[in-house]
């Protein structure tokens, strides 16, 4: 165990250290390009190690997983089986409004969520720190996946692109408590945005157009897909849970649950949209 | 030779939390290796070494982080300097050293680490699960120290001076 000895040449080291810290967050909050690009050769340079560790170390993490999540488990599956039992009926009686909406769609030429392709990418982890929600999936710019694609899985929207290196990328999630998504409403057509909560999977809406519009409890949301909107129209992303409307306020208090499990991802994808806000980094 | 130790020391914690640790969170926290790994450094070294291990452990897993680069460099700068002045004051060591160091100095340096992000600009941190999260991921810091503690006296080698 060392004993400290005060010793006024140390402190100007750590001044130093200190001033540099605060020099590299002032720059890259301003997205200094340089720092990017560290972060992203640190990224690739890691990569092949974390996925040998990965590959060693996942039966020990579905082990966990099981311990530590098997009463959730069991309430999602009696969750799920009666949710089926309702969609299969619904499902029934929606075929033949599917199959008429197509025939329009391809006769006006309106291009469709379904036409757009994409990436498909492994998530690989979570989030390294404690206070953010993303993912890591193991393609990147070598693959074809920039930043400021929008990302979905089976259900809808999981979020966007907001780092990518050559073999790997990041995604933010839609419940992170610094992005918005763009929405409207499924049956009154309101728009609004998302916003998330620190620690609550829940986003709360915001920004409505009309605060009096009759928003349902169930009703669904998809992206508006505005000009400029980094994700393109029409996909699903939440489902409203709870409306409070208390007197004197002038917005009322909703919140939708994500349709996606943003806990559970294995596999997404990362869609191409020419009208994307997505960069592609210098020189391909 | 010690350069190297150190290297090795931070390329194995980073992978560790990068790619382990975030499948094995309890509440939702995961430990925070390198912070860990910041203190027992500046417990062995003092604070210059420790304030020293502390920036470059912190610039090491800004990398993987969504919070801008310098964040951990900065907070684990002074509580590298900050436990390496404090360790001055201890007159024995003890085997509970390691989680006690670990879970006090996951505690201090969560809270600095919330406080410098929400100050760069980050969103929702000054929150009640942001608290929790702080709680748990010190009480999980401090177990891992166990395991820490031992690696970094390794990496750290012989001390130039040794009072026991």
């Amino acid at each position: 165990m060392a004993v400290y000895r005060p010793d006024s040449r140390r402190r100007p080291v750590v001044v130093l250290m200190v001033i540099t810290s605060l020099v590299l967050i002032t720059l890259d909050r301003r997205e200094n390009g340089t720092i990017a690009a560290l972060r992203g050769t640190a990224r690739d340079a890691v990569a092949p190690v974390q996925d040998a560790v990965d590959g060693v170390f996942s039966p020990v993490s579905n082990v966990f997983d099981g311990v530590t999540k098997v009463d959730g488990l069991e309430r999602d599956n009696a969750r799920l089986r009666a949710r089926i039992a309702g969609l299969e009926g619904k499902l029934s009686r929606e075929r033949g409004i599917a199959d008429e909406y197509s025939q329009l769609v391809r006769l006006l030429d309106i291009p469709d969520v379904e036409d757009v392709t994409g990436v498909v990418a492994r998530v690989i982890t979570g989030p390294a720190g404690n206070f953010e929600r993303t993912l890591t999936i193991n393609k990147g710019t070598g693959q074809g996946v920039i930043v400021g694609m929008p990302i979905v899985a089976g259900d809808g929207l999981v979020g966007k692109v907001t780092e990518a290196s050559r073999t790997r990328a990041t995604i933010t999630l839609i419940d992170s408590p610094g992005l918005g998504v763009g929405v409207r409403t499924e049956k009154s057509r309101e728009e609004a945005v998302t916003q998330g909560r620190s620690g609550d999977r829940l986003l709360r809406l915001g920004f409505i157009d009309n605060p009096r519009a009759p928003i349902a409890t169930g009703e669904l949301l998809f992206t508006a897909g505005v000009v400029g909107s980094a994700y393109p129209p029409d996909i699903p992303v939440a489902r409203v849970v709870r409306i409070d409307r208390n007197r004197g306020d002038l917005d009322p208090d909703i919140l939708a649950e994500p349709l996606v499990d943003l806990d559970k991802l294995l596999f997404v994808k990362a869609l191409r949209v020419a009208s994307t806000n997505a960069t592609a980094p210098a020189g391909g | 030779m010690r350069a190297v130790r150190y290297f090795l020391l931070v390329v194995t914690l980073v992978v560790l939390q990068t790619a382990l640790f975030p499948s094995l969170r309890l509440w939702g926290a995961a430990p925070d290796l390198l912070l860990v790994a910041t203190i027992a450094v500046a417990y062995e070294r003092g604070p210059q070494t420790g304030a020293i291990f502390g920036f470059v452990a912190g610039l090491a897993i800004d990398c993987f982080l969504a919070s801008p680069l310098g964040v951990s460099a900065l907070a684990f700068t002074l509580v590298g300097y900050g436990f390496g002045v404090f360790q001055g004051g201890l007159v024995r060591s003890s085997r509970w050293m390691a989680p006690l160091l670990g879970g006090l100095g996951g505690l201090v340096g969560g809270f600095l680490w919330v406080a410098v992000a929400a100050v760069a600009g980050q969103d929702g941190l000054f929150t009640g699960v942001a608290v929790r999260t702080v709680f748990v991921a010190a009480l999980y810091d401090a177990v891992v120290a166990l395991a820490v503690f031992p690696f970094v006296r390794w990496a750290c080698g012989e001390p130039e001076y040794a009072h026991r």
